[in-house]
């Protein structure tokens, strides 16, 4: 599979070439467009890996029950795939190491991506992600996206993150729930709150932007919804 | 300090470096990611009172951070502003600068922030009654939803309302329909601002009453 990157980094799409007889998985819904000697298959779950249930649990973190396979039939094939909101997409290389990707975050995989949910605690709830989070294993090319560009950080021992702000990180990084500064006044009254304290050895991917923050200028100015 | 501005022009965000001893303002939540030694102090926007007359009046926060290298090597912190767009970067050397409601993002320390009465025309043109001026010397960054357009102004240029971001304060703001009373109320220009002196300013090429305006119709 070859991705190349199209209107980087406000609203990117990713062009996926195939070659003869190779698959790509995609979240329901992200395909913009393809050539016409694409086979695609609706199925709940990866080829003969997991079924039903994961299809479940991927609905329950507010990604798509279904994933599409798209299968060429000829050399040359392309899909065009994005998403919803604006903003930056990139690739992830996965070699038999694991990365968690923030859920929601996920477009597409190569088939020899293994895909599982993963828990990493109550935290979740309190850092703006997902409760549930996309643990990504075996060997391939992974394509996520962002609101914002998205920009990786090498952390070697802690890095600060800001809640709402993770895309993904490897699986040898872990983080905490923290203050921002010094102290907690300091922390709650600078508007920062809680932040994620991350620790270990690997690079977390993070999104410039903040979907909450742009949600919060927006929403006061809609109109309540009538019941 | 050594400064770049990415992701322009539809999400720019700012990777500032900080040298050791060097500090940086930021407005309150615009940190995304910071080295974990950097050392952050919240502390009210100018005093307590102007920090509050700023919120309450100006649409900026009660408190703004500071962010300070107690470290002896370099270390990074990326900012980003909430709505989706470009940031400018000015150098301030004793100039001033208005800034409109949210624009501002960080500064460096002595650059000095305060509070002006915008008038009538400002408030009722969706701009604000206060503006933010910023002083003093050194680096200010401010953004924008949307692309910015900087425009040198000599006599007069006219603004459409929500679209203005900042301007040099020698420049006076007038409120006026965008053409005749037929042509303001049905071409969907409505009112507008005119702008009148020597100076610059930064239009944004969006506006979020736009996009409220474009969304509200849509919920139901």
């Amino acid at each position: 599979m070859n991705v190349e990157f199209i209107h980087r980094p406000g609203n990117a799409a990713a062009r996926l070439t195939l070659a003869e007889n190779e698959s790509v998985v995609a979240e329901g819904g992200a395909m913009i467009s393809m050539s016409d000697n694409i086979e695609i298959t609706t199925s709940t779950q990866q080829k003969a890996k997991g079924g039903f249930i994961k299809g479940l649990k991927r609905a329950l973190v507010g990604e798509s029950f279904f994933l599409n396979h798209f299968k060429a039939l000829q050399p040359d094939a392309e899909v065009i795939v994005s998403t919803t909101l604006s903003g930056d997409m990139t690739t992830l290389e996965l070699e038999g190491n694991r990365i968690i990707v923030q859920s929601g975050s996920f477009v597409a995989c190569e088939e020899s991506v293994d895909m599982d949910l993963g828990w990493q605690g109550f935290k979740s709830l309190f850092s703006k992600e997902g409760l549930f989070w996309l643990n990504l294993s075996g060997a391939g090319r992974v394509v996520i996206n962002s609101f914002g560009a998205i920009y990786p950080i090498a952390v070697n021992g802690e890095y600060i993150v800001d809640t709402g702000h993770i895309v993904a990180f490897d699986e040898t990084l872990n983080f905490q729930l923290s203050k921002a500064g010094k102290s907690w006044v300091s922390s709650i009254l600078g508007g920062e709150g809680l932040v994620c304290r991350f620790n270990g050895t690997g690079t977390v991917w993070c999104q410039s932007h903040n979907i909450t923050a742009f949600g919060r200028s927006l929403g006061p100015q809609l109109k309540p919804i009538k019941s | 300090m050594n400064v770049e501005i990415k992701g322009s022009p539809s999400f720019a965000y700012l990777d500032v470096d900080l040298a050791p001893g060097e500090s940086l303002i930021a407005e309150a939540d615009a940190m995304a990611t910071m080295a974990a030694d950097l050392d952050m102090h919240a502390r009210f926007n100018g005093g307590f009172f102007s920090g509050l007359c700023k919120k309450l009046l100006g649409g900026e926060s009660l408190f703004i951070n500071e962010f300070t290298n107690r470290k002896s090597e370099n270390r990074r912190i990326t900012l980003a502003q909430s709505n989706p767009g470009d940031v400018a970067a000015m150098q301030l050397q004793g100039n001033k600068l208005c800034l409109q409601p949210g624009a501002f993002i960080a500064c460096s320390p002595k650059v000095k922030l305060g509070l002006q009465w915008a008038g009538f025309v400002s408030g009722i043109s969706r701009e604000g009654f206060f503006r933010l001026s910023a002083g003093g010397e050194g680096m200010l960054w401010f953004g924008a939803y949307g692309g910015l357009i900087e425009k040198v102004i000599d006599g007069e240029y006219i603004v459409d309302t929500a679209h203005l971001v900042a301007y040099e304060p020698q420049l006076k703001l007038k409120l006026q329909m965008a053409g005749g009373i037929f042509s303001s109320f049905f071409g969907g220009e409505g009112l507008v601002t005119r702008i009148e002196g020597n100076g610059k300013v930064w239009i944004q090429t969006r506006s979020v009453p736009g996009l409220v305006g474009w969304l509200n119709p849509k919920l139901f």
